[in-house]
């Protein structure tokens, strides 16, 4: 046993960050592709923090490393976990298994992108997001908040998301169990086996259980009357979310054609009771939604292909699972649980058993090579494919016109850096994006009723995108970073063709892309040699065009993706920590937006300035922050036992639902949000054994993200875990 | 250069759905005095508006004004924010209703009356059905559910207007009713003497052609015992087409008690990506004599003859047989706006002058102002140029007037209540 690797992942586990230079979140350098294959230099990551300046290969990018092993004791999923940096705000519709939106710097939803390993988390189907994943799956995750790197090899307007799994240890068990309010359920293995041969089996297995039951303040409407009744506490009642999902991959380690090469596959399923609809007044008591993921993964990982420096990475997936929406019961419910059936086939919101597949492929390769000590290449690409069918039991006639719908894209992508011995390191890249579309519908030819005729359209983009990023050391203790990209998305086949659920499609969806400038500072001090502290400071900007916004189809029932707005955001966001021996751990983060609509004329044919130009965007957070603080026993009862208190707050300035400057009376608010978590954790026989307790939203206050939509009071909940390594 | 054209056009649609889809009072413009409303004598107008904006989801805002002929209002720092993109809204026994079209879920409804100051106050809030159909039948408001797929139920709900609360519902299976292996889509309903008159379209309701249907040169009403609500008769006809149109009313009854239905006779069909008419009766006016629960064959008033070919987009009755007709911009033609005034007593038809020529959207079906005298009629027609304004329309003249501008907004409603 490696003491030192071990002792290291105990006090991360434990939630220790011994010693004041191990602030809770961690800057490591990404740049490099080989990087992510590299076990030790995580070690050194975790070792070190953020406050080694002098580190070397720190990297240009606006980016932050969350290390997820600092949390494997709570019973967090990865979108909480990156809700707590600075100038990352994750939105949710309810509880466990809610729909999620996650923003970084202004940007949402598909303009961030996710990444597991480097490869882009696309096709998962919807019921697979961040806020329904462990946070145990991940080593740790990285959240780029500017330029995206070339070596994740995407198109992101402004934003990515990078969940390393990686495990640190040839051989390891992570088990865990959690329970708590709303009859959450929540277990997680992790484990891996490496033979001296090099064969290596690695399973990762998690479930997620809640019945989401929690309470609400409201007045609830009376189906029988229509009249509200007093306010009161209502707990929901067809809100049950879980998730069972199996990951297994077999390879080999180390050898001479590969120093990793897997296979794998990935299994999962969820089911998903539908509460409620986009506002709080329609309740739901019977819909559903079931997903499946069933999706073969292959890795290849090979240092010094060839030559030394020259590193290979190679990823592929397909996902053949299936989505559907279950609504056959017509009925409708109220908060009260009165429900009126009626005797004709129908359903809740949508008569529907409609399933589909989306089919999506992908492989991305990587090839990076380091010339000398001072300069390197990175060349990726990534070519995802989608091929939509789909079919509904209820209306067999509606198969005719059902046709498929196909994407694909390819995305190149070259960096070239220079790293001047640590000092200063700049990066210039280009990516080239190129989207072909491929949709056939239905028309009819003759004006007959019911005759029915095929048209193949296509449809081909192509759009190039380019940046500098630069850092820069002005002494050990301060680093300067200066970026700038000319960042293009090509609107994801779920944009383009809707879901044929809720979404119907745009096929003239065009390409969006923005400009965006980071800028940012870091600086590390000591006060006394006890008391340490360290700053981080961001400015940004950004400047879209073609801005993909959703909006009600006209026929009012689906929503559809639009080029709307050009818009412009400029923003700041500050962070300080502070650390005293081992024993005292605390941080504050607070970001700024000011994101503003910069459409002058609604239409082409308006002569008259738009009244909400210049106006904020509504219903976006634009002033947020969070708190934390730790306290740390160490060796309390017994040598190698440790304790750990903490407190988190989370702070999201309250803002309007619709355009700020219009209107006087009235105005629809989603208020300010102060939500407080507390945990206390114990580590024994360090860190073989853990207990940790927690109570989330700990004043019960009434937290919202969306208007009306309450997320889950108090709750508390009980962690058990059990973790060995060699 | 087509693109741009055909995203004109859909947001010109959308705009006009929005405009038009809503209908008050159709039986009696005036609000009907309720027992403690005899004595109000002062009116003020409820403007709705929202700001035109390229970004989805705007709200809109309840402006209140106390002259719609001059003056200008903006909703920038004004008005009563109501949420929801969409939203219909009428008035029965002096409460204006606000209705959220609530994407086939419950929507939220807000009422609201005018105090003693003349300021719009919220009365109630209740959640209703998002509905296609809302039109005040007595002291009451019906509230009708028309799935136009899947559920074949059109549910039919009575809320009292003045404590709004539900005191009665049923429902009506939509397949049976058409008969025709397709579906009874209801257009509207109207109060005729103690009865409602529902007229409807039959529909596909499915394979990609919801709104299709083989049956475009039809008339049909349904004829509703009221409060029961059971289904007494269903008159049919031949001649011309359906009355009113999807969110647009099309029977009215005149001072005499007989009832006009205005049909447009516009059904299209989309044939190689273009929309085909596939009416081919013409656009035209019929009537149902008072007492009578038949169409009278005597009666044929064919608005596409009389105007060498104009059909019928939307209509409003000023009072004594004369009704303002929102047309298209020209004969054959189902695009651009244009209005006329109708005498359907002298079978006559008046082109109406003083118009502007870029008008985007209208709120014909909509506005709840119709002078005392029933010579004017109030209406909101928002320009290509992004301004609109309140359009003052003479019966007696034919003639139009620039009125209140609203800055920069879209009117979506014009109603009024006394205090």
């Amino acid at each position: 046993m490696q003491y030192n690797k071990f002792y290291t992942a105990i006090l991360l586990a434990i939630g220790i960050s011994m010693g004041s230079p191990k602030a809770q979140v961690v800057q490591r350098d990404t740049t490099r592709a080989d990087s992510l294959q590299d076990q030790r230099l995580i070690d050194s990551v975790v070792v070190m923090g953020r406050t080694r300046v002098h580190e070397i290969n720190r990297q240009a990018y606006n980016v932050t490393a969350i290390d997820a092993t600092k949390l494997h004791n709570s019973t967090l999923d990865i979108g909480h976990a990156i809700d707590r940096v600075s100038g990352v705000r994750v939105r949710e519709s309810g509880g466990v298994g809610s729909d999620m939106n996650i923003s970084i710097n202004g940007f949402t939803g598909k303009q961030i992108k996710i990444f597991i390993d480097g490869v882009p988390m696309e096709g998962f189907g919807s019921s697979f997001q961040l806020n329904n994943i462990p946070v145990n799956l991940a080593e740790r995750v990285e959240i780029y908040r500017g330029v995206v790197p070339v070596w994740l090899g995407s198109d992101a307007m402004g934003g990515a998301i990078n969940i390393v799994t990686k495990t640190r240890n040839r051989s390891y068990l992570d088990a865990s169990y959690s329970y708590g309010s709303f009859n959450t359920h929540r277990t997680n293995i992790n484990a891996g086996w490496t033979a001296k041969s090099g064969f290596t089996v690695q399973v990762n297995a998690y479930q997620n259980y809640s019945d989401n039951n929690y309470r609400m303040w409201m007045e609830p409407s009376n189906i029988n009357t229509w009249k509200r009744e007093p306010a009161q506490y209502i707990r929901r009642f067809h809100d049950t979310y879980h998730n069972e999902v199996v990951m297994a991959n077999v390879g080999v380690v180390d050898k001479k054609y590969a120093d990793r090469l897997m296979i794998g596959v990935q299994l999962g399923k969820t089911y998903q009771e539908i509460q409620t609809g986009a506002q709080i007044e329609s309740v739901f008591g019977s819909a559903h939604r079931r997903g499946n993921i069933v999706m073969p993964t292959l890795r290849y990982y090979e240092k010094d292909l060839f030559i030394k420096g020259l590193t290979a990475t190679l990823n592929a997936n397909i996902n053949v699972g299936k989505e559907q929406n279950i609504d056959t019961v017509n009925v409708r419910y109220d908060w009260l649980q009165n429900t009126k059936y009626q005797d004709a086939p129908g359903g809740e919101r949508s008569y529907t058993l409609y399933k589909y597949s989306d089919n999506t492929g992908l492989a991305t390769a990587t090839l990076s090579y380091d010339i000398n000590k001072r300069h390197a290449i990175v060349v990726n690409n990534v070519f995802t494919t989608f091929d939509r069918r789909g079919s509904d039991e209820l209306f067999p006639e509606n198969e005719a016109y059902e046709m498929p719908s196909r994407t694909r894209k390819n995305m190149t992508g070259i960096d070239y850096r220079y790293n001047h011995d640590g000092k200063w390191v700049a990066s210039a890249f280009f990516k080239n994006y190129n989207q072909r579309l491929t949709s056939t519908s239905s028309y009819n030819p003759s004006g007959n009723w019911g005759d029915v005729a095929y048209e193949t359209q296509k449809m081909n983009y192509n759009k190039v995108g380019y940046g500098v990023a630069a850092s820069y050391f002005v002494n050990p203790d301060l680093q300067i970073k200066a970026s700038y990209e000319n960042a293009k998305r090509m609107p994801e086949a779920f944009e383009i063709f809707g879901d044929m659920v809720n979404r119907v499609s745009n096929l003239e969806l065009k390409p969006e892309s923005s400009d965006n400038v980071n800028v940012g500072v870091g600086y590390f001090f000591n006060v006394t040699p006890d008391h340490r502290f360290a700053l981080n400071a961001g400015w940004l900007y950004r400047d879209a065009h073609d801005f993909i916004r959703e909006r009600l189809q006209t026929n009012q029932t689906r929503y559809i993706m639009e080029n709307l707005a050009r818009a412009t955001n400029m923003g700041v966001d500050g962070e300080v920590r502070y650390s005293y021996h081992n024993l005292i751990s605390a941080g504050a983060s607070l970001s700024y937006h000011n994101f503003r609509n910069m459409t002058m004329y609604d239409n082409p044919e308006a002569t008259e300035i738009s009244l909400v130009y210049k106006d904020r965007m509504p219903n976006i957070p634009y002033l947020y922050g969070n708190a934390d603080a730790s306290v740390f026993l160490t060796d309390l009862g017994g040598k190698g036992n440790n304790l750990s208190i903490g407190y988190n707050l989370l702070y999201v300035h309250n803002m309007y639902l619709f355009w700020p400057s219009q209107g006087s009376e009235g105005k629809h608010i989603i208020p300010t949000q102060f939500a407080h978590d507390v945990n206390i954790v114990y580590a024994l026989s360090n860190g073989k054994y853990n207990v940790g307790l927690e109570c989330k939203n700990l004043t019960d206050a009434r937290l919202y993200d969306n208007f009306s939509l309450p997320k889950p009071s108090r709750g508390f909940f009980l962690k058990l875990r059990y973790f060995i390594s060699q | 250069m087509k693109k741009r054209i055909n995203v004109l056009a859909a947001l010109g649609l959308a705009c006009a759905f929005v405009a038009i889809s809503c209908s008050d009072d159709p039986v009696n413009p005036q609000p009907g005095p309720g027992e403690d409303d005899g004595d109000l004598t002062n009116t003020k107008y409820i403007v709705a508006a929202h700001p035109n904006s390229a970004e989805a989801g705007t709200a809109d805002y309840l402006l209140t004004v106390d002259d719609l002929t001059k003056g200008s209002i903006s909703t920038s720092g004004n008005g009563l924010e109501q949420r929801g993109t969409y939203r219909y809204y009428m008035t029965n026994q002096n409460r204006f209703f606000s209705m959220l079209y609530g994407q086939g879920n419950p929507g939220a409804v807000t009422s609201y009356v005018l105090n003693g100051e003349g300021k719009l106050t919220e009365a109630s809030d209740f959640v209703a059905e998002t509905v296609q159909v809302f039109t005040p039948v007595n002291d009451e408001v019906l509230l009708i559910k028309v799935p136009r797929s899947g559920n074949e139920n059109a549910g039919f709900f009575r809320v009292n207007a003045k404590d709004p609360q539900l005191v009665g519902e049923a429902s009506v299976n939509v397949v049976k009713l058409a008969g025709n292996g397709e579906r009874a889509h209801f257009t509207w309903a109207t109060q005729v003497e103690d009865k409602v008159y529902a007229p409807y379209m039959s529909i596909k309701g499915c394979c990609n052609a919801t709104f299709d249907t083989e049956y475009p040169d039809s008339t049909w009403v349904a004829v509703f015992s009221y409060p029961e609500l059971k289904l007494e008769k269903v008159i049919k006809d031949n001649r011309t087409g359906v009355l009113g149109e999807y969110f647009k009313n099309g029977i009215f009854v005149d001072e005499r008690g007989d009832a006009y239905g205005f049909s447009g006779a516009s059904k299209t069909r989309s044939v190689n990506g273009e929309d085909v008419l596939i009416s081919k009766n013409p656009s035209a006016i019929v009537r149902i004599n008072k007492g009578t629960t038949e169409f009278d064959q005597d009666y044929f008033f064919s608005f596409e003859e009389k105007t060498g070919g104009y059909k019928i987009n939307a209509a409003r009755y000023f009072g004594n047989g004369k009704f303002l007709v929102q047309t298209y911009g020209a004969a054959k033609s189902l695009a651009g706006v244009k209005f006329a005034v109708v005498d359907v007593y002298e079978q006559t038809v008046k082109m109406v002058s003083g118009l502007p020529d870029n008008i985007k959207s209208a709120t014909t079906t909509n506005y709840g102002a119709i002078s005392e005298d029933k010579t004017k009629a109030y209406v909101g027609l928002t320009l290509e140029s992004g301004s609109s304004y309140v359009y003052e329309f003479d019966a007696t003249t034919a003639t139009a007037k620039q009125g209140l501008k609203v800055v920069g907004g879209t009117i979506t409603g014009i109603h009024q209540l006394k205090y």
